[in-house]
């Protein structure tokens, strides 16, 4: 089976390069935080601590979005192929067999993606330790290392990550037809995750009600937790979402209808809110911040803490925008089949593009009101804690800018890639 | 008799090179069942697609109750085909996350047009699926779900049906089930039917056949029977076997 995997590796490619990005910048990150650790050995203590504390908290928010990332895609490359799956079934491949072939193929990429990634983490680790050095955390006279720990950590986190989501995948797959997945293990996941961020919110609003920046901590990571909690809760939002915009969406005919009836693509929502929901929660906690620090004398390293955070969510937005358009092209192409059939059954190219754009405005509605939801966890108890008022004195230009930039994405990543696929005669489209 | 579906002088080559049709000039009139045989490979699905305006021609004419097809854009084509013209596939395409009423009225409602129900039912209710409107094609038998891609291709009431190779996944009975229909259609309703298929059996339910051999016509048979048909394709063989 592990042959079947190469082979499959080799032929379409395509359906790996999602799970690949995912995995090589998730690599590329880690690699990058864990080298600070490699940088800390044999250091002065403040140099180390710095080195540490960095790693432990930028390196941990990687971890958990890019477990996150790489499941998310996985089960989307592993479920668009049910229908191989099947085949190789019917032709006497047994369970543990195609278990193989998943978890072989998922390891290989995770394999590639991983070494591909040391040279971006080698670099990233030096712009991170050159960034210390600015802001006078880390000694000058400390080089940049690259060693064991860094390589360890971006091997195995990817390898692991990617194993257990090849697994949980591969069982649900194998299973007898194809099972529903299972929404009681993931809502329960959904509750902890929103759990943590409350906890997080309260301890920030009251333990660091007063300690002036220090509050960002555990801000920044309720708004996070909150994000990765309601991501969880995808299917149910665009639910609710699709309920809400129904009659609107009728209006457009039958490609509303269609639209309405469709596969729900909730694998999208999850990067659009994420990228929302931290996006959202930094650019005003940090807006919060710049408008409390005015005239206040501030600690020395409230500079070098708010270039952190931004370096670390600049990175994770980057991350997840990546993420959001490659679920998108991956879930777009894979309907060729299905927009081939609407197209045999009458539909113009148009509407199918028409059908296409409505579902993202679905996706982009659920994401980016979900997201706004999560940042709220980040906003509200930083507010009473920094400004000592729970709703900001801020305009809601940033969040449009934001919002805007979520639609952007997603317009361009679906409509661009319904175009493609919509291309040549539906005909031949139908049998591929 | 007025001719529903007139072809002329059709070219087909794919990309590949490989030439489908080579000139093929045939007429379908109004109120006819006409079954199209021929070896596989020789043109059978590729002229189907572009008398139905699913494909374009490389060459030639299509007309389709006066209309021409083949002078529109690919969009004028599909809003053209989805009311005037019905096709019926092999593998059946319906949509799988639809029910079966939902798929039947969609060409109407991609069309703008709203679906009369109650001729909806009453449609699946000929075909003996008045019980199964709400059902997803996946619970569906493969007959059955034959039957609703049938409804679908009635449903908006065109002047020709096209059937490729309809019961070629069928068992015995449902395919004679679904024979039985199509004549029905074109005898009972006045409708016109072109039909693939490679079962001599099958094509002695229409009333003539035509015959295709490497993308040309090979000739035609009037009122067939399974054994007449059968001799013809074993000749064709023949001839085809001897060109080449
Ligand atoms: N999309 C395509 N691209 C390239 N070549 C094609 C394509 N579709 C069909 N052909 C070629 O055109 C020729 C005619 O094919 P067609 O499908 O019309 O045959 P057919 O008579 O329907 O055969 P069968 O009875 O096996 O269904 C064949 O040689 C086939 O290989
Ligand atoms: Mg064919």
């Amino acid at each position: 089976m592990i042959a079947v995997a190469l082979r499959n590796l080799r032929h379409r490619p395509g359906g790996f390069i999602a799970t690949f990005l995912s995995a090589f910048l998730g690599a590329a990150l880690i690699m990058a935080f864990a080298s600070l650790i490699d940088t800390a050995t044999g250091v002065d203590a403040a140099s180390n601590e710095s080195l540490v504390t960095t790693a432990g908290v930028g390196g941990g928010w990687c971890l958990v979005i890019v477990a996150f990332a790489v499941t998310s895609t996985l089960t989307l490359a592993v479920r668009q192929r049910d229908q191989q799956i099947a085949l190789l079934r019917s032709v006497g491949a047994t369970g543990p067999q195609v278990r193989r072939m998943i978890v072989g193929e998922a390891l290989l990429v995770a394999l590639l993606a991983a070494a591909v990634a040391v040279p971006v983490g080698w670099l990233l680790g030096r712009v991170l330790v050159k960034l210390l050095h600015n802001t006078g955390q880390v000694a000058s006279t400390i080089d940049p290392a690259f060693g064991v720990t860094a390589l360890s950590a971006g091997f195995g986190v990817t390898l692991l990550g990617s194993l257990a989501a090849a697994f949980a995948t591969a069982r649900r797959t194998s299973a007898h037809g194809r099972k529903k997945q299972r929404p009681l293990l993931r809502r329960i996941g959904a509750g902890l995750f929103l759990l943590i961020g409350t906890n997080c919110a309260i301890l920030t609003a009251t333990l660091m009600d007063g300690k002036g920046i220090d509050a960002m901590q555990t801000a920044g990571q309720a708004g996070i937790w909150a994000s990765i909690g309601l991501a969880l809760l995808a299917p149910e939002l665009l639910r609710l979402v699709t309920a809400a915009l129904g009659p609107v969406v009728r209006l457009f005919g039958a490609p509303g209808e269609l639209a309405l009836r469709g596969p729900r693509l909730s694998a999208a929502v999850m990067p659009v809110l994420l990228f929302t929901g931290i996006a959202t929660g930094t650019v005003y906690m940090q807006g919060i911040e710049d408008r409390a620090a005015v005239g206040q004398i501030e600690p020395d390293y409230a500079q070098d803490i708010q270039t952190l955070n931004y370096v670390v969510v600049g990175m994770i937005t980057l991350f997840v925008a990546i993420m959001l358009v490659n679920t998108l092209i991956a879930a777009t192409t894979h309907r060729r089949r299905e927009f081939a059939q609407q197209r045999l059954a009458g539909a113009t190219r148009g509407q199918v593009t028409a059908m296409v754009a409505l579902e993202g405005v679905l996706i982009t509605a659920t994401g980016v009101l979900g997201g706004l939801l999560a940042s709220l966890f980040t906003i509200l108890p930083f507010g009473s804690a920094r400004a000592d008022r729970i709703w900001p004195d801020a305009s809601p230009a940033a969040f449009g800018i934001v919002a805007a930039i979520a639609v952007v994405l997603t317009a361009s990543a679906v409509v661009q890639t319904t175009r493609r696929t919509l291309h040549g005669p539906a005909t031949t489209a139908v049998r591929a | 008799m007025t001719d529903i579906v007139s072809l002329e002088s059709l070219y087909k080559t794919y990309d590949g090179g490989v030439t489908a049709l080579d000139g093929v000039t045939a007429t379908f009139p109004a109120g006819s069942f006409t079954a199209v045989m021929g070896p596989s490979g020789s043109g059978k699905s590729t002229l189907l697609q572009c008398a139905a305006g699913l494909d374009r021609p490389t060459g030639g004419r299509v007309f389709i109750d006066g209309a021409e097809l083949t002078a529109t854009s690919d969009t004028a084509m599909t809003k053209f085909r989805r009311t005037r013209v019905g096709f019926v596939f092999q593998d059946y395409n319906l949509l799988p996350a639809l029910t079966v009423e939902q798929n039947v009225v969609l060409p109407l409602r991609l069309a703008g047009r709203r679906a009369d129900r109650l001729r909806v039912r009453e449609i699946l209710d000929r075909l003996g699926l008045g019980d199964r409107l709400g059902e997803l094609p996946e619970r569906l038998s493969g007959g059955q779900r034959q039957r609703v891609a049938i409804a679908r291709a009635l449903v908006a009431e065109p002047a020709v049906i096209f059937a490729d190779e309809p019961t070629g996944a069928l068992d015995l009975r449902s395919a004679r089930e679904v024979l039985t229909l199509l004549r029905s259609i074109v005898h009972e309703h006045g409708r016109t039917v072109v039909m693939v298929t490679h079962d001599p059996v099958a094509a002695a339910y229409a009333d003539s056949v035509l015959f295709l051999a490497d993308g040309r016509l090979a000739g035609s048979l009037r009122a067939p029977t399974a054994d007449a048909v059968a001799e013809r394709l074993a000749h064709l063989g023949d001839r085809v076997g001897v060109a080449a």
